[in-house]
């Protein structure tokens, strides 16, 4: 065989593995966006989004465990975002070289990777415990600490990525670190620095474990922090285990609920990259 | 829109041909005679730079001249060395710059041309590992005094890069960036003077002024470089580096910018380090010649591209080497 048909044919071999490795990833998600939308659909009504979680075997919905997850998520993206977001900062700019961010990174990178269920006990530990009941501060914080390392990882690759040239060029003005870091750089990485924050949301609005050990549930309507609230996730996990049919088809249209909003943030997360663009390109 | 200014470019190009030199001889000689007439009266009077000569003399042997000191210089370098880890990658520079001159840096990639550029404004100090020993001196005032701001310090001393680097910002708010950071505009209408003045000066005025407020990183290379240019004039610096600033432009482009550094050192000291033997020739008053981090040789640029004094110049500028 000449060496340029075998040189084709290892490329053949590449592409038909690498395609079938590609087919076998989007087999599991098409499976699994069809189940939920053939299950889900059904038990879509106005009723989900206004009627509480309703006890075994009469009708309601998922009002409350929808505010809930929309209130803890906030609480916990405006707590992990900032910090996060200022982490990030430190290792790309401050202390782009430094012995310590080195040990910052690892430490995020093993926070990024930990698991949800062990950060839920760590703040069951430290708010649930001390506080003595389940509250949805606990579940906010909880979900805080899992955006935190995703903020960071995020913030710092987008930080990264503004030219050099640019940060050279405010600093030879005579700017101080921290008016290029607000004037030049922020604006320079802004839409992939708010693309990192909508993925973190994503990330947290999904998160089980964390709250199953901090906020727990409710069946009723609750604004209180200071007490256990309905989400979710949770609500999910709860329901679809029931034995009761009007639980298992609120839980599939919960499902349902969540997967789409992440949709909605990704795209969002997209539109907003296309439309600041690179470089503050209108 | 670009023709008219593109086709006065040119004609000022051509115009600028050979009988250029004389007129820049003339120019440059009567500030050699003076500086010298003035050093015979009262040698003693020079700036404490006066007495070096001799001692870099004795401590660099025949490898390259010794230092011109000229009366009235902005930066007076003795004795330079930048390491980058153990890397040594400038040694023993002396040099003096004058002011309302261009200085123009010729030498292979890797001499240190850029490097030397860098420590002017201690840009150096943002390379980690990188050490600069030797003085410095910007209007007598040792730059590396640890009671001096460095941030003020790059206030004074302007700096155009090899790429054009606009910010993400509107094309005024680009040139705005130094007189705001600075506090130099009391109010908004003197804010719009300096902006005006200053892209007028850059020549790039009549091209943006219907679109101040469109981002500048939508102009072209030739017109971002301008841009850089007129942000770094608007804060007044009493020195210009630039790096390279045509490296990365067409000849037109190219063209404009010189003309431009042709007006600007009517004000200011411009140090510009080039790949371009051509350009230093026809921007320059004065041109140093690095060679593997060593300033071999610098004088006024007529006599460096016709008579030069050392080999290693000789070979760069005839093209036998790099």
């Amino acid at each position: 065989m000449s060496r340029r048909a075998l040189r084709s044919l290892t490329n053949a071999g590449a592409l038909a593995l690498s395609g079938l490795a590609t087919a076998i990833g989007l087999f599991f998600l098409g499976a699994i966006l069809w189940t939920l939308v053939k299950n889900g659909v059904g038990g879509m009504s106005a009723q989900v989004f206004s009627a509480m979680t309703p006890p075994p075997g009469s009708s309601g919905g998922l009002l409350n465990a929808i505010y809930g997850s929309v209130a803890m998520t906030v609480i916990g993206i405006a707590i992990g975002g900032p910090v996060g977001m200022l982490a990030g900062t430190y290792l790309a700019e401050y202390g782009r070289h430094s012995r310590l961010s080195t040990v910052i990174r690892f430490v995020n990178d093993v926070l990024l990777s930990a698991p949800s269920i062990i950060i839920g006990l760590f703040v069951y530990q430290l708010l649930v415990v001390r506080m003595g009941h389940f509250s949805a501060i606990a579940g906010a914080v909880a979900l805080a600490i899992i955006a935190m390392p995703v903020t960071v990882r995020t913030t710092e690759d987008m930080l990264l990525l503004v030219p050099q040239g640019m940060k050279d060029a405010s600093t030879a003005m005579g700017a101080y670190p921290w008016r290029t870091i607000l004037s030049v750089i922020y604006p320079a990485a802004r839409s992939g620095v708010v693309t990192g924050l909508l993925l973190a949301v994503a990330r947290i609005s999904g998160e089980t474990a964390p709250l199953l050990f901090t906020a727990l549930n409710n069946q009723f309507w609750s604004s209180n922090l200071g007490a256990p609230m309905a989400n979710l996730p949770v609500v999910i996990f709860q329901f679809a285990l029931s034995p009761y049919p009007n639980w298992q088809q609120l839980a599939w249209s919960g499902a349902l609920l969540i997967t789409a909003s992440i949709l909605v943030l990704s795209i969002a997360a997209r539109i907003i990259v296309s439309s600041l663009g690179p470089g503050g390109r209108r | 829109m670009n023709d008219t200014p593109d086709t006065n470019a040119g004609e000022v190009r051509r115009s600028r041909g050979a009988p250029a030199v004389p007129t820049k001889a003339g120019v440059a000689l009567p500030l050699e005679r003076a500086v010298r007439a003035r050093a015979e009266e009262g040698g003693l009077n020079l700036k404490p730079s006066g007495r070096q000569p001799t001692s870099a003399l004795e401590g660099r042997g025949a490898a390259a001249e010794a230092v011109t000191p000229l009366a009235d210089a902005v930066f007076i370098c003795r004795d330079v060395n930048v390491f980058y880890g153990a890397k040594q990658a400038l040694k023993n520079v002396s040099i003096d710059i004058a002011p309302r001159q261009v200085l123009a840096l010729i030498g292979p990639s890797g001499c240190g041309k850029s490097t030397f550029l860098r420590c002017l404004n201690r840009m150096n100090d943002t390379i980690p590992g990188a050490r600069v020993t030797g003085s410095i001196k910007l209007d007598g005032q040792d730059i590396h005094d640890p009671a001096l701001d460095v941030v003020q310090l790059r206030a004074r001393i302007g700096m155009v890069f090899q790429k054009p680097n606009p910010f993400p910002k509107s094309i005024y708010d680009n040139v705005a960036y130094g007189p705001r950071i600075h506090g130099l505009a009391r109010s908004r209408a003197q804010l719009d003077e300096i902006v005006c003045s200053s892209l007028t000066r850059a020549g790039l005025w009549d091209e943006v002024k219907d679109r101040l407020r469109s981002p500048g990183t939508g102009l072209s290379g030739g017109q971002q470089q301008r841009l850089c240019i007129a942000r770094t004039i608007a804060v007044q610096p009493e020195v210009i580096l630039m790096d390279e600033p045509c490296s990365a432009l067409d000849p037109v482009a190219t063209a404009r910018i010189e003309d431009l550094i042709d007006e600007l050192c009517q004000s200011y000291a411009i140090v510009i380090v080039t790949h371009s033997m051509q350009q230093a020739a026809r921007v320059s008053q004065r041109t140093g010649y690095f060679h593997l981090g060593e300033l071999i040789e610098v004088g006024d640029t007529d006599r460096i591209f016709t008579n030069p004094r050392h080999r290693l110049t000789e070979d760069y500028i005839t093209g036998r080497f790099g």
